[in-house]
C-alpha cells in the first residue's frame, strides 16, 4: 500500500511475538462473533418458528451469554496487546531520540530549534501511539474476521456472500478517495488555513504593541474575521469528506437492504432456505460492514501516526553518525602531563555546505600558555574555541593534546580537565549549591562548594538570601543578573581546578563588581592551566602570551600585542576604533 | 462546572446550527434502528408467507430508511462542525477581549513564553466540548427514548430493559470511567511537563553539561522519566479501554436480555414471536449511537481542564486599571517623577526595582545605563503603566499614574521596546499600526531617516517579522515611533543591533524630531552620551549615580569605571 518507514519496521520486528498474539486473538474473536450470531439465530428460530419451550432454550441462552463475555474479553485483549505494543514502541523511539540528542555533536545541539526538537521527543512520539494501539489491532481484526464471516456466509447462503463480496471493495475505495480528495483540498487551502490559524497567536504575542498603539480592539475584529474565514475554509474541506462518507454509508445501507431483500425473496418465493439461515446472515452482514468501516477509520489515524513517526525518523537520520558512546577508557597517561600542550594541524570546519569555512592552519599552544583569540564578529573565534574544546568535530585535520589526537575515546578524560566558561553560562533548575557542584564530577563537600563560591565572589549574594546556597534558582537562572550567572560559572571552574581553560569573554552588560572578580579569578585559575580566551578586553590581550588574529574564518596572524600593533594594520585599527569611542 | 460558562454562552449563540445538527443526529439514529428492526421483521414475516406486496413495501422502506439515515448523518456532521468552528471563533474573540486589559501583567507569573501557545492550544481544545461532550448524550437519550416508546408498544418489560441499557451506557459506565481518571490524567500531565522541561533544559544547557561530563547522567534521568511517562499513559489508556469493553459488554447484555425476556414472554403468550427478531435487531443497533459515550469521559476531562486553565489565567490576574479618569495631555512635554518606587516580579526572590526616586523634568533628555538585569526595562514598563509598582508612586506631569488613564499615556508616548512585535503584512501595515493615515511620501521619508531607504512600503513582513534582521526590526520600530505625535519618548535599547555609524545617524534624526520633548533612552553603549542632559546609572534595581556626562566623568565613580572598561573592549562591541 505504501512504503513502511524503516523505523516502524524496526519497532514491529521487535514485537513479533505480540503481532502473532494479535492474529491469534483476532481469529478467536472472529469465531466468537460468528458463534454469537449463530446462537442468536438459533435461539430465535427455536422460540419463534419451532415454538420450543423455555427450558429448551435456557441452555442455549447460557452459552450465548458466555460467548458474549468471551467476545468482550477477546476484544479487550486485542486492545491490551495494542497498548503494550504502543508503550514499548514509544519508550524505544523516545530512547533513541534522547540518546541521539545527548550524543549529538555541537552543531545539531546549537543550531537552535529547541522547541522543534522537544516537540519531536514528546508530541511526535506520543502521536505515534495510534499506529500501535489502534491501527495494528484494528488491521489484524480487519484482515481476519471479515474473511471468516464471508466464509461462513458462503457456506450458509452463497448469494448473500456474493453481494457482500461485490460491495465490500467500495468501502476501502471510498475511504481512500475521501482521504485523497480532502488531502488535495487541504493542500490547496493550506496557506489560507495557516494564515487564519496564525492570526490568534500573532495577535496575542503582539498584544503589548497593539495596546501601545491603541489597536487592540480593532484587532479583535480581525481575529473574528480570520476565525470565520478559517471556519469556511475548513468547512469546504470537510464537506468533501462528509460527501464521501455519505456515499459510503449509502452503499453500506443499500447493501444491507439488498441482502435483506434477497433473503426475503429466497424465503418467500423460492422457499429454499430456513429462517435460521436467513436470520444468521442478517446478523452477520452489519458486523461485516462495521468491521470494514472501523478499519477505514483506523487507517486514517494510522496515517497520522505514520507522519509523526516519519518526523522522528528524519530527526534520527539527520544527526546519524554523531552517536557513538565512549568505547573504552584509554590509559590516563596519554593525556598527561597537565597542563597540556595543544596542536592544531590544518583543521577545517563548516556548519553547512554553503556556509563559510573555518581554516585554522597549523598552530600550537605550549603547556601553560595563555592565548587570546581576537577578530571581528563572525570571523570564527567561537567556532575555533568549540573545535579546540572538542565540542565540534573538525571536517578535516586533527587536534592533538600532548601529541595524542583528541578523539572520541578520550572525550570523557579530556572533559575532566577542561573548564569552558561561556558568555551565557546555563543555569539549571536547582539550588545555588547544586549548580556549582555541576563543575566537579566527584562528590564534593559543602565546604568545597562554599569555598569555590567565595573565590568567585558569589558568597555575598548567597549571604543576602534567606536560604543561602540552598536558594532555588529556576531554569535558565531566572532572577539572576548576567554578572551573577558569570560568577556562578567561575565558581564551577574553581571547584574543578581545570588544567585547560577555554573562556569566551563576555562583551557587555556586566556590573563593575563582576568585572573585578572576573579579572582576579581568571588570573588565579590560569596560573596552573593552559588557557585560550576569545578576548574582548585590551587587558586580556595585553597579558596574553600569544594572540591569534582571525579574519574571515582564517588565522591571519599571530604574535604579541606590540608586535601585531606594528605589523598588522587591521589589528591596530580594530584596537583603536573602540578606544576613540566609536565615531562620537 | 462554572468554568464552562464562556462555552455555554458561545453555544447559545449557535443554537440554530446546534438544533439542526441534533435533529439530523436524531433522524439518523432513528432511521438506523428502524432499518434494522424492519429487516428483522421482514424476515420474520416471510415465515407466514404473506402476500408479495407487503414484502415489497417493507423492502423499499428498508432502502428508503438507509438513504434517509445516510443523508441526515451528512446534515448532522455539516451543522455540528459549522457550529463548532463558529464557537471557536467566538471563544477566540471573547478570550482576546479578556486578555487585553491583563497584558502584560499576566506574564509576571509565567515568563517562560509558552503560556501564549498554551492559551491558543486550550482555546482550540475547547472546540471538542460541543462535538464530543455536550452533544452526544442529547442524541443518545433522544434515540433511546424513541426506541423505548416503540418497543413499549410490543412489551412494557422489554422497554424496561432498554431503559436499563440506556442508564448503563450513558451514565453508569462513563461514570465508572471518570472515577480515578482525573488522577491518572493529572499524573500524565505532570510527567509530561517534567519530561518536557528536562529535555528543554538539556538542550539549552547542552554545552555546559557536555563539558562538565553530566550528559550521561542526564540521559539516564531522561530515559527514566520517558519510561515512566509511557507507563502512566499505558495505565490511563488501559483504564479507558476497560471502560470501552464494559460499554460493549453492556450493549451485548441488553440484546441478550431482550432475547431472554422475549423468550419468557413468548412462552407466556405476552409477546408475539414474530416481533422477537425485530426487537433483537433494534437492541443491537440502538447502541451504535451510544458508542460516542465511551470516549466522552476523556474529552470531557480535557475540555474541562482547558477551560479551567483558561479561567484561572484570566481570573488570577487582576485587571490593572479600574478608576482612572485623568487624561495625560499630549500637547505638552511630560515631566516624570518617581518616589520610592519598588517593583518585584511574582516568584522572584528580590525586587527588580528597589526604592527608586527620580525626577525628570519636562523637555529633558535622560539616558539610563547599567548592567543587564539592573531594572532599566522594568522602569519603562512602570512609566507606561504596563505594570503597577509594588510600592511607591509614579507621577507624570504631577499626576499619579494610578489616576491616569492608561490609553492616554500610550497616546502621549512614542515607545520602542526591547522586543518590538511585527505583524504579518507589509511594511506599510506595520508602520501605520496606530491607524492614522499618512501619505506614502511621508512614510518613505521616515524610512530613509532611520537608514532603511532600500525597503519598499509593499515589502512583505512575515509573522513576528521573521524575515527582518534584528537591525532592521529596530529601525522599523523607530520609524513607527517617529510617525507618532507624542511628546514623551521611551526608548529601550533601540539601536543595540546597529553598527556605530548607523546608530549615530539614526539617533541624530531622532534627536532632531524630539527637540523640546521629554526623552528617556536606555542604552547599552556608553558612547555618544555627551549630548544627554542627564545620565542615570542603575545597578541591581537601584540608582547608583546621576549627573551629566562631564560631571560623572569627573566624579570618577561607577559610570567612569564602566566607561574605562568599555574603552578596553575590542572586537564584538564595535560590530
Amino acid at each position: 500500500m505504501k512504503r513502511k518507514t524503516s523505523l516502524i519496521a524496526k519497532q514491529l520486528s521487535a514485537q513479533r511475538k505480540r503481532l502473532v498474539f494479535l492474529a491469534v486473538i483476532s481469529l478467536a474473536l472472529g469465531a466468537a462473533i460468528v458463534s454469537q450470531a449463530a446462537l442468536l439465530a438459533e435461539a430465535v428460530q427455536r422460540l419463534f418458528v419451532e415454538s420450543a419451550s423455555f427450558s429448551s432454550v435456557a441452555m442455549l441462552l447460557g452459552i450465548l451469554l458466555c460467548v458474549m463475555a468471551v467476545r468482550t474479553l477477546l476484544s479487550y485483549g486485542n486492545g491490551k496487546v495494542g497498548l503494550h505494543m504502543a508503550a514499548a514502541a514509544k519508550t524505544n523511539m523516545r530512547a533513541a531520540v534522547l540518546q541521539n540528542m545527548t550524543h549529538a555533536s555541537m552543531p545539531s545541539a546549537l543550531c537552535g530549534q529547541t522547541g522543534g526538537k522537544v516537540s519531536i521527543a514528546l508530541d511526535a512520539v506520543d502521536e505515534a501511539d495510534g499506529y500501535f494501539s489502534q491501527y495494528m489491532p484494528r488491521m489484524a481484526e480487519a484482515a481476519v474476521i471479515p474473511i471468516m464471516i464471508l466464509a461462513v456466509t458462503f457456506v450458509q447462503h452463497a448469494n448473500s456472500a456474493l453481494i457482500m463480496l461485490f460491495t465490500a471493495p467500495f468501502i476501502p475505495l471510498f475511504m481512500i478517495l475521501a482521504g485523497l480528495k480532502t488531502k488535495n483540498k487541504a493542500e490547496e487551502k493550506y496557506a489560507q488555513l495557516a494564515d487564519f490559524s496564525g492570526t490568534f497567536l500573532d495577535s496575542l504575542q503582539g498584544l503589548v504593541t497593539l495596546k501601545l498603539f491603541g489597536r487592540a480592539r480593532r484587532q479583535q475584529q480581525e481575529i473574528e474575521r480570520s476565525s470565520l474565514g478559517y471556519r469556511d475554509a475548513t468547512m469546504a474541506i470537510l464537506r468533501i469528506a462528509f460527501t464521501n462518507t455519505f456515499m459510503l454509508e449509502s452503499i453500506v445501507m443499500l447493501s444491507i437492504g439488498i441482502v435483506a431483500l434477497e433473503l426475503a425473496i429466497q424465503l418467500l418465493v423460492f422457499k429454499s432456505m430456513t429462517f435460521h439461515t436467513a436470520f444468521l446472515v442478517l446478523l452477520l452482514v452489519p458486523e461485516f460492514y462495521s468491521l470494514l468501516k472501523n478499519s477505514g477509520t483506523a487507517f486514517h489515524s494510522g496515517r497520522t501516526s505514520m507522519g509523526a513517526i516519519r518526523k522522528v525518523e528524519n530527526m534520527l537520520a539527520e544527526t546519524i553518525g554523531a552517536a557513538q558512546p565512549d568505547e573504552f577508557m584509554a590509559s590516563q597517561t596519554k593525556l598527561l602531563p597537565m597542563p597540556p600542550s595543544i596542536e592544531l594541524d590544518n583543521v577545517t570546519f563548516r556548519y553547512a555546505p554553503d556556509s563559510f569555512e573555518l581554516k585554522a592552519g597549523r598552530i600550537s599552544v605550549k603547556p601553560g600558555e595563555h592565548i587570546a583569540i581576537v577578530g571581528a564578529s563572525g570571523s570564527g573565534k567561537t567556532t575555533l574555541l568549540h573545535l579546540i574544546a572538542g565540542l565540534l568535530k573538525p571536517a578535516s585535520g586533527t587536534i592533538r593534546v600532548n601529541g595524542t589526537p583528541l578523539s572520541q575515546q578520550y572525550e570523557s578524560l579530556w572533559f575532566e580537565r577542561v573548564s569552558y566558561i561561556t558568555q551565557h553560562p546555563y543555569i539549571f533548575a536547582g539550588t545555588f549549591a547544586e549548580n556549582i557542584a555541576i563543575g566537579a564530577r566527584r562528590n564534593v563537600t559543602r565546604a568545597e562548594i562554599e569555598q569555590a563560591a567565595e573565590e568567585a565572589g558569589l558568597a555575598e549574594v548567597a549571604a543576602q538570601l534567606e536560604q543561602g546556597f540552598d536558594t532555588y534558582v529556576g531554569e535558565g537562572g531566572r532572577g539572576l543578573s548576567g554578572g551573577e550567572k558569570q560568577r556562578l560559572a567561575l565558581a564551577r571552574a574553581f571547584l574543578k581546578r581545570p588544567a585547560v581553560i577555554l573562556f569566551d569573554e563576555p562583551t557587555v552588560g556586566l556590573d563593575l563588581h563582576t568585572e573585578r572578580v572576573l579579572q582576579r579569578a581568571i588570573a588565579a585559575l590560569a596560573k596552573t592551566a593552559t588557557m585560550i580566551t576569545v578576548a574582548h578586553r585590551l587587558y586580556t590581550i595585553r597579558h596574553a602570551d600569544n594572540i591569534w588574529f582571525m579574519e574571515h574564518g582564517a588565522l591571519a596572524a599571530s604574535g604579541r600585542h606590540d608586535e601585531l600593533m606594528e605589523s598588522l594594520p587591521q589589528y591596530a585599527e580594530m584596537v583603536d576604533v573602540q578606544r576613540k569611542g566609536g565615531l562620537a | 462546572m462554572s468554568e464552562l460558562v464562556i462555552l455555554s454562552k458561545a453555544m447559545i449563540r449557535e443554537r440554530k446550527d446546534i438544533v439542526l445538527s441534533i435533529i439530523g443526529g436524531f433522524i439518523a439514529g432513528i432511521a438506523g434502528v428502524a432499518l434494522f428492526s424492519a429487516s428483522g421483521y421482514l424476515i420474520s414475516q416471510t415465515v407466514f408467507a404473506p402476500p408479495l406486496y407487503t414484502l415489497i413495501v417493507l423492502a423499499s422502506l428498508v432502502k428508503l430508511l438507509g438513504l434517509l439515515r445516510a443523508a441526515s448523518r451528512y446534515g448532522e456532521r455539516l451543522f455540528s462542525h459549522r457550529a463548532t468552528f463558529s464557537m471557536l471563533s467566538r471563544l477566540r474573540t471573547s478570550f482576546f477581549a479578556k486578555l487585553i486589559p491583563l497584558t502584560p501583567g499576566i506574564w509576571n507569573k509565567n515568563r517562560s513564553g509558552d503560556l501564549l501557545a498554551r492559551i491558543v492550544g486550550d482555546v482550540e481544545g475547547l472546540q471538542h466540548y460541543f462535538l464530543r461532550v455536550a452533544y452526544p448524550p442529547v442524541i443518545v437519550v433522544m434515540v433511546f427514548l424513541a426506541t423505548m416508546l416503540f418497543t413499549a408498544f410490543f412489551s412494557f418489560w422489554i422497554a424496561c430493559i432498554f431503559v436499563l441499557g440506556m442508564l448503563g451506557t450513558a451514565w453508569v459506565v462513563p461514570g465508572i470511567v471518570m472515577l480515578g481518571q482525573r488522577k491518572k490524567h493529572e499524573r500524565i500531565r505532570e510527567q509530561r511537563a517534567l519530561l518536557s522541561t528536562d529535555v528543554t533544559e538539556m538542550l539549552y544547557g547542552f554545552r555546559d553539561l557536555k563539558v562538565y561530563g553530566q550528559l550521561a547522567e542526564r540521559e539516564r534521568q531522561l530515559q527514566q522519566a520517558s519510561a515512566a511517562l509511557a507507563a502512566e499513559q499505558q495505565r490511563a489508556a488501559g483504564h479507558l479501554l476497560r471502560g470501552q469493553s464494559m460499554h460493549a459488554f453492556v450493549t451485548l447484555l441488553v440484546s441478550w436480555g431482550v432475547l431472554a425476556l422475549g423468550a419468557y414472554l413468548i412462552m407466556d403468550g405476552a409477546l408475539a414471536g414474530v416481533f422477537l427478531a425485530m426487537l433483537v435487531m433494534a437492541s443491537l443497533t440502538v447502541f451504535e449511537e451510544a458508542a460516542a459515550m465511551a470516549t466522552l469521559p476523556a474529552y470531557k476531562q480535557d475540555s474541562e481542564h482547558a477551560a479551567k486553565r483558561l479561567t484561572e489565567t484570566v481570573l488570577a490576574t487582576p485587571a490593572q486599571s479600574l478608576h482612572s479618569s485623568c487624561k495625560l495631555w499630549a500637547d505638552q512635554a511630560v515631566s516624570i517623577e518617581l518616589s520610592g518606587v519598588t517593583f518585584q516580579y511574582e516568584g522572584e526572590w528580590r525586587p527588580a526595582l528597589n526604592d527608586i526616586s527620580l525626577q525628570i523634568s519636562s523637555g529633558s533628555k535622560t539616558a539610563i545605563v547599567g548592567p543587564s538585569g539592573s531594572g532599566k526595562s522594568t522602569l519603562i514598563e512602570l512609566l507606561l503603566k504596563l505594570r503597577t509598582p509594588s510600592a511607591g508612586d509614579v507621577r507624570l506631569n504631577g499626576i499619579s499614574a494610578k489616576e491616569l488613564d492608561e490609553t492616554g499615556i500610550w497616546e502621549t508616548a512614542n515607545v520602542v521596546l526591547q522586543q518590538s512585535h511585527f505583524f504579518r503584512g507589509t511594511i506599510r501595515d506595520n508602520l501605520l499600526l496606530n491607524g492614522e493615515e499618512y501619505a506614502d511620501g511621508k512614510l518613505v521619508d521616515v524610512l530613509s531617516k532611520v537608514q532603511l531607504p532600500t525597503k519598499s512600503l509593499t515589502d512583505a513582513v512575515y509573522e513576528k517579522g521573521e524575515n527582518l534582521s534584528d537591525g532592521e526590526k529596530q529601525r522599523l520600530a523607530l520609524a513607527r515611533a517617529m510617525l507618532r505625535k507624542g511628546r514623551l519618548w521611551l526608548l529601550d535599547e533601540p539601536t543595540s543591533s546597529l553598527d556605530c555609524v548607523t546608530e549615530q545617524r539614526v539617533l541624530k534624526q531622532l534627536y532632531e524630531q524630539a527637540a523640546g520633548d521629554t526623552l528617556l533612552l536606555i542604552c547599552h553603549r556608553l558612547a555618544g552620551l555627551e549630548e544627554m542632559d542627564r545620565i542615570v546609572v542603575m545597578e541591581q534595581g537601584r540608582v547608583v549615580e546621576t549627573g551629566s556626562y562631564s560631571e560623572l566623568m569627573e566624579q570618577k565613580g561607577y559610570f567612569y569605571k564602566m566607561k574605562q572598561i568599555e574603552l578596553q573592549m575590542i572586537g564584538e562591541a564595535s560590530a
